[in-house]
């Protein structure tokens, strides 16, 4: 009898750790998702791994320009995949393409994230009842990475160093990925893959940094984070295009920073795509309670100065003017549809907006 | 009472007087537009004077010659310092103020009409680039700055200490029309 208990609990604590780590993230795709597929159909050696992801297309089927929208490049950033989200489940594609990897580390997504003690699924109110974001963590679960972090990361193939090993498993320092490099690196190699094959002209990287405001540790140190929050970064190619978006959110009382990608810096989306494609590459950064460096009980759904509604309503307010921006220099290449006005989605909230 | 009567003849003295000086300044065209501290401050300019209809030329990093300054018959100088712009560049914050102090001093000799603008705000001020606006503001005819980047006065104190006029705004693509009122 005890035996049997033993063997029993054993298999469900098995089973618990084998299964844990694959998470398939709850999309319901609206009217205007045209095709799915998975991100291995551009890298094969994917398929199977827990850093496959599914890709969903939306085609107007009237030419025009094609669009990349990625979230959740780092899992924990939950306005960048909830932005995804609302804009896959909402959004109709009327003039171009829109390709949305609203879970671009999937692996990243199935693990907690390691810096905070944040519950790893948040429940929101949606229109159809509950449903639960999944606030992953920064990096490759170490588990789908395959091996222990090395003492030093080494850029492949720039050479750069940076210090932390770990951010060997940060898939936004291994573009252009490596397609016999290791899983982080293929993961990259994999999205840069799709957009040579997919010929897509411009894409944003959706993600989320600490918050603008000041803090105060017990021992009285002040802390004032904010770098990167509210900033749009350009490849060199796309700034013109930036300028013009940024000015625009500005008029609609969002201002943002514009920042050119840096040379030096290397292993980032808005460098290395536009680097290594056609595509002119773009990332947002909104501010996230979650990521400020100390404090605690932080709400990363209705924080009282950056809830989720406002953070999800700057990336969407942000791609309308990259997409009105865009077609400014190129005529009319992409028009998308049904996409929540900000004030909207200030008033009833993201959870209207989700299926 | 006759203190009161002082400061408001003294404020009326100030607006008449920026507003004359300005309106002595002739603004002509062509424009053309560098960066002062290689942030994308300039290429926002760039755009506005795009949009606005202006006969410009953008030059992120124009080298300081005559032959380079001599068609034009305004110099924008937008100040931001930028450390991944400067890397970019190849340059240090000193290398860039050299380049700018040159520049300015070429206009000037020239008979340019030299405007410094600083339309990124709050965002972008700091130490480089509050030493490249230092070191360049003696050879401004013209401040047009954002207003909160003068939350500390810097930009006000300048005008007032120095008599060159100056144009706040409140919104980069408030630009646009100032640009048009002050070339069209």
């Amino acid at each position: 009898m005890k035996k049997n208990i033993i063997i029993a609990l054993l298999l469900v604590i098995g089973t618990i750790m084998i299964f844990s780590q694959f998470i398939y993230p709850d999309i319901r795709p609206g009217y205007g998702v045209t095709e799915t597929v998975w991100l291995s159909e551009y890298f094969e050696p994917l398929e199977g791994t827990n850093l496959d992801t599914p890709v969903f297309i939306m085609d107007s089927g009237k030419p025009g320009a094609t669009f990349l929208l990625m979230g959740g490049t780092h899992a924990r950033e939950i306005a960048g995949t909830t932005s995804a989200l609302v804009f896959l489940e909402n959004a109709v594609v009327k003039t171009g393409r829109v390709i949305v990897i609203p879970f671009s580390n999937k692996s990243a997504l199935s693990v907690e994230d390691e810096s905070t003690d944040l519950p790893h699924f948040f429940e929101i109110q949606t229109k159809s009842g509950p449903r639960f974001l999944i606030y992953g963590d920064r990096r490759t679960d170490i588990k789908d990475q395959g091996f222990e972090d090395p003492e030093q990361y080494v850029h492949d193939p720039s050479g750069m160093i940076i210090e932390n090993g770990a951010e060997s498993r940060n898939l936004n320092r291994n573009y252009p990925g490596k397609p016999d490099g290791n899983p982080t690196q293929q993961l990259a190699f994999a999205i840069l893959e799709l957009i040579r094959k997919e010929k897509v002209n411009f894409n944003l990287d959706m993600h989320e940094s600490d918050t603008p405001r000041v803090l105060t540790d017990p021992e009285g140190n002040v802390y004032e984070g904010g770098r990167l929050a509210y900033m749009l970064v350009c490849h060199p190619e796309g700034l013109e295009i930036g300028a013009i978006s940024t000015m625009e959110m500005e008029d609609m009382g969002i201002p943002m920073k514009l920042e050119a990608s840096s040379q030096n810096f290397r292993g980032l989306s808005h460098r290395e795509i536009g680097d290594n494609s056609d595509c002119i590459s773009f990332l947002s950064e909104s501010p996230n309670p979650g990521q400020e460096r100390i404090g605690e009980d932080k709400d990363v759904i209705n924080d009282p100065d950056y809830p989720l509604k406002h953070r999800v309503g700057m990336h969407i307010e942000l791609m309308k003017k990259l997409f009105s921006a865009y077609n400014l220099f190129n005529g009319v290449q992409i028009e998308v549809n049904n996409l929540p006005e900000y004030n909207d989605l200030m008033d009833k909230g993201v959870g209207y907006y989700l299926n | 009472m006759k203190k009161i009567l002082l400061f408001i003849l003294l404020g009326l003295l100030t607006v008449f007087g920026f507003a004359n000086t300005e309106e002595e300044l002739v603004f002509e065209e062509p424009v053309l537009i560098t960066s002062g501290g290689q942030s994308p401050g300039a290429l926002q300019m760039m755009v506005l004077a795009k949009t606005g209809g202006i006969n410009y030329e953008f030059v992120k990093d124009v080298e300081p010659t005559a032959e380079n300054v001599e068609p034009f018959n305004t110099v924008i100088i937008v100040v931001g310092a930028s450390g991944k712009g400067l890397g970019a560049a190849g340059i240090d914050v000193e290398t860039e103020i050299e380049r700018l102090v040159e520049l300015a001093e070429i206009s000037k000799e020239l008979g340019k009409v030299v405007i410094i603008a600083q339309i990124e705000g709050s965002t972008r001020r700091g130490t480089s680039s509050d030493e490249i606006t230092d070191a360049i503001v003696e050879f401004s005819d013209f401040l047009l700055i954002k207003s909160d980047a003068n939350e500390d006065g810097k930009f006000s104190t300048i005008s007032e200490e120095k008599d060159i006029p100056i144009r706040f705004f409140e919104k980069t693509s408030d630009v646009r029309d100032i640009l048009k009122e002050l070339f069209l």
